[in-house]
């Protein structure tokens, strides 16, 4: 793969909380379209990878591309914010601003944070919301909503950032099983229609679905990464298969 | 009625004391509850930048005033203030009268300490928020001020608002104290008018059915508050 083409880029990155490392060295490009997943025990250090990629925590060693932006060399909040504009995040829980509506929670940052135009922000607002398939919530607090519909608010909220990249950390993860395919099927709409996605999921299933690439991360290294029908089926490391044979 | 003597309460000037004392003690309470809450946001805004120096001064400053009597804080401001040379000459009188009134050292010291209790209901509001919260809004590209004044501050006083109540009735009562260095508030028309009728019982009721007026409708206006700023999921909200 060719790692100038990428969108994003990453090169042996380390970070250490304290004494304890917790990257190890990780490398990986991802190309503009393309949906990679990152699966991996948990610890090992997936939540950690989407926020280097997006600044929330800087890197102690190493090389952080996106687009054009050098991540790693960015330091304060400012310099941060057009790379925010580009990368946008769906976290597990508690995604969304509970004092606002499910369309205020949409409209907030493109207002505030970028200054687009308020008729043009609530359009742009509504056609996600229906998108999603929560028209008829836009009224609604993130506190009357289910989780399933708070993370399909989540998800057009970060779409409304207008990204090249959407970072997916879990989002399934604290679901009640009903509601998980709907916020599935939204995130599988995103990947067809040729955004730019990194999963972090523990839907094996949906994994082996919408992505080019799976990446398999243990103890803060990616031990191994594959197409999914090779991953899945040929595991080529130990730990690997030891993993999957535990969830699969 | 029960052998109550209200005759006096006809008197025009008693009834002036009692007006000009309540007009102050309003004022008393709406100057320093106002301070206190702008104190209790720089505070709590200062907690959040986590620089050792400034978390450490604010916990001082919470600790002596929220760890002291009011009243003491009050004798404090009064007799030092007003002592340590800080002094004016009046241009009408040409008097040297002291920079401060005594009703700008009661309104300063009850300002500190409504303002330390402030701090500390802020901080705890600040703190509950889920991590994943902030995590969200830096990831919108907020910066630290746009996301305290427009998602943390917004959902802290939401949940502190219960807090804030407590603390503001509090101050209002606190405000009585005040008359010990002569600001002529509620409490001490009440009691020059005992001094000068000995209807002490008197004055002492009336003065208390003010309070509970006063105080009602402060706690009244705060319960509309917190339902006006309910959402749903958190405090009062459904
Ligand atoms: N802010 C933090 N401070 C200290 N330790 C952290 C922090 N974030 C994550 N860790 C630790 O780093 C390790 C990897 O965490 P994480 O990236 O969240 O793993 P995963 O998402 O794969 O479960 C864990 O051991 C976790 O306890
Ligand atoms: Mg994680």
């Amino acid at each position: 793969m060719n790692r100038v083409d990428a969108l994003i880029e990453l090169d042996n990155v380390r970070k250490s909380f304290g004494d304890v490392p917790v990257l190890k060295g990780i490398s990986m490009f991802v190309q503009k379209g393309e949906a990679v997943c990152i699966i991996g025990p948990s610890g090992s250090g997936k939540s950690t990878v989407l926020r280097c990629i997006n600044g929330l925590i800087p890197v102690d060693d190493g090389f952080v591309r996106v687009g054009a932006h050098r991540v790693h060399e960015m330091r304060s909040e400012k310099q941060m914010r057009a790379l925010r504009h580009q990368v946008a995040m769906v976290f597990q829980q508690y995604n969304l601003f509970p004092h606002r509506t499910a369309l205020e929670n949409i409209m907030m940052a493109p207002i505030q944070v970028l200054g687009h135009d308020r008729a043009e922000v609530e359009e742009r607002a509504r056609k996600l919301l229906k998108k999603v398939r929560l028209s008829e919530k836009a009224d609604s607090y993130p506190g009357q909503l289910s989780g399933g519909q708070q993370q399909r608010v989540a998800i057009a909220r970060a779409l409304a950032m207008q990204p090249d990249v959407i970072l997916f950390d879990e989002v399934t993860a604290a679901l009640d099983p009903e509601t998980v395919k709907d916020v599935l099927f939204a995130i599988r709409e995103l990947v067809e229609e040729g955004l730019t996605c990194i999963l972090v999921t523990h839907e094996m299933k949906f994994a082996r679905e919408v992505s080019q690439r799976v990446c398999f991360t243990d103890r803060g290294l990616i031990v191994e990464s594959a197409p999914p029908a090779e991953l899945f089926d040929n595991p080529q490391d130990p730990r690997t298969r030891e993993f999957l044979g535990q969830v699969l | 009625m029960f052998g109550l003597d209200y005759s006096w309460l006809a008197d025009p000037a008693y009834q002036q004391w009692l007006l000009t004392g309540v007009v102050n003690t309003l004022k008393l309470a709406a100057l320093s509850s106002s301070a206190a809450i702008l104190i209790g946001m720089l505070g709590a805004l200062g907690l959040t930048l986590r620089i050792f120096w400034i978390d450490a001064l604010i916990e001082l400053f919470v600790e002596v005033f929220r760890n002291t009597p009011p009243l003491l804080q009050m004798l404090f401001a009064y007799f030092t203030l007003s002592s340590l040379g800080l002094r004016v000459t009046d241009p009408s009188t040409g008097l040297s009268v002291p920079l401060l009134s005594a009703f700008a050292c009661a309104a300063i010291s009850l300002s500190l300490f409504g303002g330390a209790l402030a701090i500390e209901a802020f901080r705890s509001g600040i703190e509950t928020m889920p991590r994943a919260i902030v995590d969200a809004a830096r990831s919108l590209g907020y910066g630290r001020w746009a996301r305290f004044w427009r998602i943390e501050a917004p959902i802290a006083a939401r949940i502190c608002l219960p807090g804030l109540t407590n603390i503001l009735t509090n101050l209002f009562k606190t405000t009585s104290q005040a008359s010990v260095i002569t600001v002529p508030e509620l409490m001490y028309y009440a009691g020059q008018i005992y001094n000068d009728t000995f209807r002490t019982l008197e004055v002492m009721i009336l003065v208390l059915l003010i309070y509970v007026v006063l105080v009602s409708i402060l706690t009244f206006a705060m319960a509309r508050l917190e339902a006006l700023m309910a959402f749903p999921g958190y405090g009062r909200g459904h």
